[in-house]
């Protein structure tokens, strides 16, 4: 434990990557070398001060910590406002592990362009650390926005054949959903500031959330929260951005796509929807439930079908942010715990699944699965650590996948025992396209296809296990030892479901 | 004159005399471009320090702390409204004649004649924004509009310049008829042209009587007549030609100019001298904007010339912009009344930033002549001129309405009034949202251009102006900060509001 008073040590976490950025931006761009090492020291930094904030934290208090408020337009009482609670706290982890990962991750398959690359990648940075930092309503949706226009240059710059298409796709699914997100948001500060008479804490989080808001407000701010975060999780049926974005994203992007992006959506919901619009949230739950369960089973069936390794990871995504969706909604303590530790897990094996796609396609220029076959053969380093997260993806017991999913599953059971076996029985379609996929990838005789590449079909080299690595170290220890995160959870989703279970409303009549 | 006449008239017989010095100047040393741009840029930095200096000495800020007084037996007001506008006119024909010549030079096309009419053509601007009087108003916006159809047909050995110069020629006089008939019915009912007599004598509708048949016509007229000014849906068909036609540099003033000044015109006219009987047009106001804003994105879509697609997209922006006077209009209480005509002021200056600076960036693409403005001539332009491709990048983010730009507050700004006024304000902000959504669209298929797509083998380098930098930098630079910098966002706001206070307490 140590002590970081006085120290804005959130502050220093948003906009480390900033600085790296910029620096970039002067640097000349020939000097490839020069221009990866800043971009991932910088990121390394940021990891690094993520953990102090970890070391500083303490597990159990109440609120948020590390609290910095300044005065950003007093006209409308907007405030620069950051803290940090635990849910917050492992998100942050998340997103500062992954992106040095990314960033590493890009060193061979990026050639053209690097720093500007880079630029964008940490100025993505940037806005995901925002979004799960920032306490007033305005700050985060401008995070949220900042985060849309590098990942679209991500996508469309440096992505496949038919990236221009899946990127414009990626930013209009987005842009509709969030613009009416704000429209939500500047109603909810009026509807605080009439009743008030003053600006004052309008897009304060804290004040907002102890303010009953009445019903009709409510259900549509609700909504449009709703819509801005569901796409972006991505829910059945605002998913289908997901897919074409990843299919098209270079392997970095897609890591952090369906590593952190994703989460932002359920962060969303936990952080902003839930405590806002308590009333609307009991109101819609049976709705978004039987959406998450559609999800669920949905993107497993389609998985099993799918011909493209990462189509079918992407569609796994889907599936398994269902059980997040499900999670949040049933407001159990067990269900909003295994969402959030769903989310966690989720970045930490998916991001590792698509490294490993990434590690094929850089060999092979391929990804269908038809082509491959026999990888144990010729690559088994490979298939060994590609077989380890295709696991704790189905959600074996003792590895990440299994703990969220199992939580998911008891808070459900607990509200609502029907739905807990409908997701309960899509688990087993879970087992079915991964571990299908792996048969046809991994076993059997070497195919036509990798036995014309020669040697150039090469073992996992020393880089690709390095960034495979720490995401390999946490899969088994959050699998053994869950509390690791929990500890850090308790103590929040104690306070949401306390907020969901007394809804004030008609406040304002 | 008293003193407090000649400061409050000092900044529009500044620049009308600067236009009169640039034709004398180029009489005694013809085509020196060097001379004719120095000394416009010089004598409008000094009209903008006078008119930014005037109020305090003439008691704006003492006595009388938002509204000044009116001079010249009451035709004519420097109130923080008219400071406001004055500065963002100037600062509109500042950025306009930095831009110009990169396109013009290589063309043969004379810069001093160019900035003689430009300044002329301000000058009127400067003069409908202080307009107490129906003709001093109608005055102004004829010395603004005049101007206008010259520069449109600048090129006047182009076809196209011509064609597009002699249709808004025809539709421009057309609706300024339309608008003086509409003035006249005016004057018939309430027996005065002066802007604040015509408030008192319509009074007594504020109530929601019935207005009578005659009144019902002029306002009817008054509409149609300013809807054509602003190129508002469906009176906004000459926009596009006159827009493609058009010199670019004049193009970029085009959209910007005029349309401020248009919107200074409804100010005056609808919110200070019609504002009593607002009930009577709101609803039409708003109607119009939804229409408008939907209407100029859609036929935006499917553009593949960028100055067709900016022209449309300059009509959705006029759609955004009338959401904030249907604020004004339909909400009762006065503060949100307030934050409707702040919205359009703040709208306003975010909007000439961004659309002056995405024109110059295709201006300066086209410095070559024979360059076309297609889409496609922006391709790989992010490697080409980098300069370039990033500013533009910053200009169309920002008409987007991504943050941290200028683009983001303005829309957060109108929204804000319209969610304030609630009922159907409210659902007029989901629609301009959605539209937002949609113009994200086409307004990327330009950055895909510039960044995804690579440039055909026999494109040439990109050379850009050292005035045209500085323009591009000024605008991008103003952009950016009033979007980032919490300083001058907050100073922003609270000048808006000031001129939106001054502007209903003087009604």
């Amino acid at each position: 434990m140590i002590s970081l008073a006085g120290v804005p040590i959130l502050s220093l976490i948003i906009f480390a990557p900033l600085v790296g950025a910029l620096i970039l931006a002067l640097m000349p761009g020939e000097n490839v070398r020069a221009v990866k090492a800043v971009a991932l020291g910088t990121a390394l930094v940021t990891f690094a001060l993520s953990i102090v904030a970890v070391l500083g934290f303490h597990i159990g208090d109440p609120g948020f910590q590390y609290q910095e408020t300044v005065s950003w337009i007093p006209f409308f009482g907007i405030q620069y406002q950051v803290g940090m609670d635990g849910i917050s706290l492992l998100l942050v982890v998340l997103t500062t592990l992954l992106s040095w990962i990314s960033i590493l991750a890009s060193f061979a398959p990026i050639k053209t362009r690097v720093k500007e690359y880079m630029i964008a990648f940490l100025a993505l940075e940037v806005g995901m650390l925002g979004v799960f930092l920032a306490l007033d309503l305005f700050l985060f949706y401008i995070f949220w926005e900042i985060v849309l226009v590098p990942m679209y240059l991500i996508i469309g710059i440096w992505g496949g054949p038919n990236r221009i298409y899946a990127t414009i796709k990626f930013v209009l699914y987005t842009l509709v959903g969030s613009l009416l997100m704000l429209v939500a948001i500047l109603a909810t500060a009026f509807a605080y500031q009439s009743a008030t008479g003053s600006w004052e804490g309008a897009f304060n989080l804290l004040t907002l959330q102890k303010f009953g808001f009445d019903t009709t407000l409510q259900l549509l701010c609700f909504v449009a929260f709703f819509l801005a975060f569901a796409i972006k999780v991505p829910m059945w049926p605002f998913h289908t951005w997901l897919p074409d974005a990843h299919v098209e994203a270079p392997t970095a992007g897609s890591v952090i796509l369906a590593g952190v992006m994703l989460k932002l959506g359920g962060y969303g919901f936990i952080r902003f929807a839930l405590p806002l619009y308590p009333q609307a949230a009991h109101d819609l739950a049976g709705i978004i439930i039987v959406l998450s369960l559609i999800a669920i089973v949905y993107g497993a069936i389609v998985a099993i079908v799918q011909p493209d390794l990462k189509k079918l990871v992407a569609y796994s995504s889907v599936s398994h942010m269902g059980f997040v969706t499900l999670g949040i909604f049933v407001f159990t303590q067990q269900g909003l715990q295994g969402a959030i530790v769903q989310m966690v897990t989720h970045g930490i094996i998916t991001g590792a699944l698509f490294l490993c796609v990434g590690v094929i396609y850089e060999r092979t220029h391929d990804r269908t699965i038809a082509n491959m076959g026999g990888l144990a053969s010729r690559t088994p380093v490979y298939a060994a650590i590609f077989g380890f997260f295709m696991f704790a993806s189905v959600g074996l017991p003792g590895l990440a996948g299994f703990v969220g999913e199992f939580l998911v599953l008891v808070g459900t059971f607990l509200s609502s025992p029907l739905a807990a076996g409908v997701a309960a029985l899509a688990m087993v379609f879970g087992g079915v396209y991964l571990l299908w996929m792996f048969q046809r990838v991994v076993f059997g005789e070497p195919s036509e296809f990798l036995l014309k590449l020669g040697h150039h079909l090469t073992d996992i080299d020393r880089v690709e296990v390095l960034t495979l690595a720490p995401l390999f170290v946490l899969a088994i220890v959050i699998g053994v030892y869950p509390a690791i995160v929990l500890d850090f959870i308790q103590a929040p989703v104690h306070d949401i479901l306390g907020q969901l279970s007394a809804p004030v409303t008609g406040a304002i009549p | 004159m008293t003193q407090n006449e000649w400061l409050a008239v000092a900044p529009f017989l500044i620049v009308s005399g600067l236009a009169l010095l640039i034709i004398v100047v180029d009489l005694i040393w013809p085509k020196r471009p060097v001379i004719v741009t120095g000394a416009a840029v010089v004598g409008l930095v000094a009209a903008m320090i006078v008119t930014v200096a005037a109020g305090p000495i003439a008691g704006l800020n003492s006595q009388l702390p938002l509204t000044g007084q009116p001079v010249f037996g009451g035709v004519y007001i420097q109130d923080q409204l008219t400071v406001f506008l004055d500065l963002l006119f100037m600062a509109i024909a500042l950025l306009t004649i930095l831009f110009a010549p990169d396109y013009l030079e290589p063309r043969g096309l004379p810069m001093a004649e160019f900035t003689a009419t430009l300044l002329f053509a301000i000058s009127g601007a400067m003069l409908l924004a202080g307009a107490q009087d129906l003709l001093i108003l109608f005055i102004g916006l004829e010395l603004l509009v005049l101007p206008g159809y010259m520069l449109a047909g600048f090129a006047k050995r182009d076809g196209l310049s011509t064609e597009g110069a002699i249709k808004y020629f025809l539709l421009g006089s057309f609706s300024s008829a339309i608008l003086l008939f509409g003035l006249a019915f005016v004057f018939g009912y309430t027996g005065t042209t002066s802007i604040n007599g015509i408030a008192k004598a319509l009074i007594s509708f504020s109530n929601g009587a019935v207005i009578p048949v005659g009144l019902a016509m002029g306002l009817a007229l008054l509409v149609a007549g300013t809807a054509f000014k602003i190129a508002a849906v469906p009176f906004h068909y000459w926009t596009p030609d006159a827009y493609q036609g058009s010199p670019t540099p004049v193009t970029g003033y085009l959209s910007v100019g005029p349309k401020v000044a248009a919107f200074a015109l409804l100010l005056r006219l609808f919110v200070e001298a019609l504002g009593p009987i607002r009930a009577d047009w709101g609803l039409i106001m708003g109607v119009l904007a939804a229409i408008t804003m939907t209407v100029g994105n859609l036929a935006a879509l499917g553009q593949d010339n960028i100055k067709r697609m900016l022209a449309y997209s300059s009509i959705a922006h006029t759609g955004y912009i009338m959401v904030g006077l249907t604020v004004f209009a339909e909400a009762s209480d006065p503060e949100i009344q307030a934050a409707g005509i702040q919205g359009v002021l703040f709208y306003a200056v975010a909007y000439t930033f961004m659309n002056l600076g995405a024109f110059a960036c295709v201006a300066a693409l086209q410095r070559r002549p024979g360059v076309t403005s297609q889409i496609s001539t922006f391709a790989g332009l992010g490697r080409r001129a980098p300069l370039l491709g990033i500013t533009m990048t910053l200009f169309l983010l920002s008409l987007v309405g991504i943050p941290p730009t200028a683009g983001f507050f303005g829309k957060a700004v109108i929204v804000i009034s319209a969610v304030q006024g609630g009922g159907w304000l409210t659902v007029l902000a989901v629609i301009l949202m959605l539209n937002a959504a949609a113009a994200a669209f086409y307004y990327l298929r330009v950055v895909v251009a510039m960044y995804m797509r690579e440039a055909p083998d026999n494109a040439r380098p990109v050379v850009i102006g050292a005035l045209t930098r500085v323009g591009l930098v000024i605008a991008a630079g103003a952009t950016i900060a009033i979007g980032l910098l919490p300083m001058i966002t907050s100073a922003m706001l609270d000048w808006t509001m000031d001129a939106a206070r001054s502007l209903l307490l003087g009604a």
